[in-house]
């Protein structure tokens, strides 16, 4: 396993990339300037991406800060309010000693050096953490308790408040307003408000076209940017990434789960144009939302979404179906569900549902194994019993059973961490809480062979920190088994999560989820209205069959003798 | 270290696994952010009954002693009784009531696809490459992808449709076999077992067959949905089984069987079989774990009676003490099976060991 070797110690080579870039820097130059013009034609939905991103750290932070308090206030109760003032504190700065550990690498020595202590290597090293940890506390407590507080939030407010307000303004090639699709009839036959007065389902059709086209282009160009690093900037002729994409170039079983992958992720991303109505208007909020039709009389008529998606609906005894229009002249390409919702803007922000899931709880699993498996390989002993009882433990209780009943159990009390996604992020936490032993015991074996290899005791006894050594010179060997199980198990979460919400346990609506169309569906299978069960069903398998095949190949590439054990792969979806 | 040695130290290593399960589960519903008067009473509970509740279930003792009085009651069996779904009655009584009906369809679950799974991998991996190699493979892969909640659905729908012949080629699912349309029984609901009866020979309880009509209607119930539960082992059989029968036909104490002239009926079914076998087993023994998680979708979608439909309600509807005391049984099991595949590989293979 030297895969990820590639990118390692280009400094060794003879010469490095900043000075291959400085000698001959026209084509980093051409590819920069093109992707810059790329990301421009979209430049309304990079900056309402950004905007997203500000949101989730804000929340995470937000989650963070509170916990320390949180656990106070629970310690209070049971012992007391003194109690729960050491507690919180002593959590808080617990956090941010945790925080420091890999940060405090960065930190100059000269911030210890004031202190004007004797210390050992070792000693500095806690020193500066401890330092660091103090610093952050005091800025923490700072912005909690004194009026820079105030300061701050308003700054933070600011500067997310005109991200927001540039990604609403800005333009976008795939916007729907550019592009509309939505217009009604004219008396005479043709199509008012619509792109170039074209049809709805034609203007819906060029709109996902650019989307798909859009998504191409960006992608090649991403990878054309690999190959010029490759033949420009790259110190060595030849790595062994090389022979594994030359690998996956050739695995056409792989390259077909990757299109699909590509297709999906495309979908999710692109949701809010691919969606032919607007979701805000059509699910979230149909009571507040209205459009203009034309009515058989002859006039054009304003009505709320939520009439219209009641005439609708598609449940066996109405039917809007594939490729039609339903009767107020709203074009579903993939029919309506039987809510009377659109269905293709069910599966495009449904897609993005399961992928945020799905990222997310193989992301920490993935995370939380590595770290465990890297300490548990360089320190061994007690921390490698300890995980060892750890992961037995939760691999004892059935997962899916498991996450019903945290699920329940939070979203009962109201958690607040049940509150984003509709309890989609507590999904996704339970997930990584269930997928983590098994990933890790995947990566136990690799990371003990190679914690015994001389190159980590020569870093030892040259007196890198445990963390560089573990960082620099054990995690690039497992990096490659963590990819392929991380693509092998997030079929498995998607699978999972589909289920959970099917029985309505996961994700509460409005949210879209695919579980909860094919639910919605369950009925009406052998009538008129079989699509409404059958297209997610059929997404599912597509996206599930394309991540495996994705693993597969990805496993093949990397390494054709890996020995990857796929009957724990296989138990990802835990029998849903 | 010898295996026996790692055997017994598996076993050792699950006495702390299970604590470690009890006291996870003390904290989930103990300490959880549910409060347990509000989840019988209703949230609005207040005054003396609410203080009854909490000093039945000794909420006003110290929290050590009734995490000891959580744990030695849960590993004596005495979970206490219902909250919510069968309010009252003991909870050890529900889930004897409702165990055949799981370990009827886990029976036929795992026995299904052993037949239908491990062959046709071991066929695929006798002729690779050929065009049934293909088929089986293809069609293992998408069948592990197929969601058992989906597939249940669409399974419901087809049967439903094939009433009266309206299925291919005049099918009727409804009157094959055992009649259920004369009967005015559902194609879904529990089995009830009729067909089973003890007779005492020299004292000892001896299970029959009393009602072969019974037994057979009880088969026809279970069939599909132990068809779709077992249908991910099935595909992992499948592929597995491909994948151990091609190793083992390449190595190198096949070709010495085939030096020796031996026939090549005696190589494939005393050589390459057997050991091909081995690796099947964990696949085999992980089931359980894929059983138990999808007996609670396949039940509640095919209105079965066991455990799996019991544990989601008690979930549901908030009945903490049940949905506890399912899990750590579901628990128990896993790790009763997790030590028999320990035991069974300490025999089979002697080459393992934990140095692996």
């Amino acid at each position: 396993m030297s895969t990820t070797q590639t990118d390692v110690d280009k400094r060794d080579s003879d010469k490095s990339f900043r000075k291959l870039l400085g000698e001959n820097p026209r084509p980093a130059a051409v590819w920069l300037g093109v992707l810059a013009l790329l990301l421009a034609l979209e430049i309304g939905r990079v900056f309402a991406g950004i905007d997203t991103l500000f949101a989730v750290i804000g929340f995470v932070v937000d989650l963070f800060a509170a916990t320390p308090a949180a656990i106070g206030g629970n310690v209070a109760g049971t012992l007391g309010p003194a109690a729960g003032a050491v507690a919180t504190v002593v959590f808080g700065f617990a956090l941010a000693f945790a925080v420091s550990i890999p940060v405090s690498e960065y930190v100059p020595d000269a911030t210890v050096d004031v202190l004007g202590l004797e210390l050992s290597r070792r000693g500095h090293r806690w020193a500066k953490r401890v330092e660091l940890a103090s610093a952050l506390v005091a800025v923490a407590a700072l912005i909690a308790y004194t009026p820079v507080g105030g300061a701050f939030s308003a700054a933070i407010a600011a500067i997310t408040g005109s991200v927001d307000a540039l990604s609403s303004a800005l333009p976008s090639l795939t916007s729907r307003e550019l592009i509309s699709n939505t217009g009604h009839r004219t008396p005479d036959g043709g199509w008012d408000d619509t792109f170039l007065g074209l049809s709805p389902a034609v203007a819906w059709a060029i709109r996902t076209g650019l989307v798909f086209a859009y998504a191409t282009a960006l992608l090649a160009w991403v990878w054309r940017g690999y190959e010029t690093y490759r033949t420009h900037y790259r110190g060595a002729d030849w790595t062994p990434t090389d022979d594994t994409v030359r690998r996956f170039r050739s695995n056409y079983w792989g390259l077909f789960g990757f299109a699909i992958v590509f297709i999906f992720v495309v979908l999710a991303l692109w949701a809010p144009a691919v969606s032919p109505v607007e979701a805000e208007h059509n699910i979230y909020e149909p009571n507040a939302n209205g459009f203009e039709y034309l009515d058989e009389n002859g006039e054009v008529q304003e009505v709320n979404h939520v009439f219209a998606n009641l005439d609708s609906r598609s449940d066996g005894q109405n039917t809007v179906g594939l490729l039609s229009y339903d009767d107020y002249d709203r074009w579903a390409p993939l029919g309506t569900t039987n809510r009377g919702q659109d269905m293709m803007t069910h599966l495009s922000y449904g897609a993005r549902t399961s992928l945020t899931i799905g990222m997310t709880a193989i992301g920490l699993g993935a995370f939380v194994a590595v770290v465990l498996s890297l300490l548990s390989a360089y320190y061994k002993g007690i921390t490698d019993i300890a995980t060892v009882m750890t992961s037995d433990t939760i691999q004892a209780v059935p997962a899916l059973l498991l996450i019903m009943l945290v699920s329940v159990v939070f979203q009962e009390a109201d958690h607040p961490i049940a509150q984003p996604l509709d309890g989609g992020l507590l999904l996704a936490l339970i997930f990584a809480f269930t997928l983590w032993p098994g990933m890790w015991r995947a990566i136990r074996g690799p990371s003990l062979q190679v914690s015994e290899q001389e190159w980590v005791d020569a870093a030892k006894s040259y007196g890198q920190t445990p963390l560089r050594t573990m960082q620099k010179h054990m995690a690039p060997y497992i990096a490659g088994y963590i990819l392929i199980y991380a693509s092998l198990l997030i079929g498995g979460v998607i699978i999972s999560t589909a289920a959970l919400t099917f029985l309505g346990l996961g994700i509460n609506p409005p949210t879209p989820e695919w579980g909860r169309l094919i639910d919605g569906g369950r009925t009406y299978v052998a009538t008129s209205s079989w699509h409404v069960a059958t297209v997610p069903g059929i997404a599912i398998v597509l996206v599930v069959v394309a991540f495996n095949a994705l693993g597969d190949a990805i496993r093949d590439a990397i390494d054709p003798e890996a020995d990857v054990d796929e009957a724990e792969a296989a138990t990802a979806g835990g029998g849903a | 270290m010898s295996r026996w040695e790692y055997f017994v130290k598996r076993l050792l290593l699950t006495v702390p696994v299970l604590f470690l399960v009890l006291s996870f589960l003390f904290v989930m519903l103990r300490m959880g952010p549910i409060d347990p008067v509000a989840a019988i009473l209703g949230p609005q509970a207040t005054g003396g009954d609410a203080q009854a509740i909490r000093e039945r279930l000794g909420l006003d003792e110290p929290l050590w002693q009734q995490y000891v009085d959580f744990i030695t009651s849960f590993l004596t069996f005495d979970f206490g009784q219902s909250w919510v779904v069968q309010a009252g009655r003991p909870i050890i009584e529900i889930v004897v009531g409702a165990a055949p009906a799981t370990l009827w369809l886990g029976f036929w679950a795992i026995l299904l696809p052993l037949f239908i799974g491990i062959p046709l991998g071991f066929y695929a991996g006798l002729n690779p490459n050929s065009l049934g190699d293909y088929t089986a493979s293809f069609g293992g892969i998408l069948w592990q992808a197929l969601p058992n909640f989906w597939l249940s659905v669409l399974a419901l729908a087809t049967l439903r449709q094939t009433r009266n012949g309206g299925g291919p080629f005049g099918f009727d699912w409804y009157a094959f076999g055992p009649d259920f349309l004369s009967r005015d029984i559902s194609i879904t609901g529990t089995p009830d077992f009729d067909w089973f009866s003890t007779m005492d020979l020299l004292f000892f309880p001896v299970p029959y067959v009393s009602d072969w009509t019974a037994l057979a209607i009880d088969v026809k119930l279970i069939l599909p949905p132990a068809l779709i539960l077992g249908s991910a082992s099935m595909a992992a059989e499948l592929r597995i089984g491909r994948t151990a029968m091609l190793e083992t036909v390449n190595a190198n104490f096949v070709e010495t069987a085939r030096a020796k002239g031996l026939t090549s009926r005696v190589i494939v079914w005393k050589h390459i079989f057997r050991n091909a076998l081995i690796p099947l087993l964990p696949v085999i023994t992980s089931e359980a774990f894929l059983l138990i998680g999808g007996s609670v979708i396949v039940e509640q979608i095919f209105n079965i009676n066991g455990l799996g439909r019991i544990f989601f309600q008690s979930v549901t509807q908030g009945d903490l003490p049940m949905a506890g005391a399912l899990l750590f049984i579901f628990t128990l099991i896993i790790l009763f099976l997790n030590i028999l595949q320990d035991f069974l590989y300490t025999i089979i293979d002697p080459r393992v060991g934990y140095d692996q």
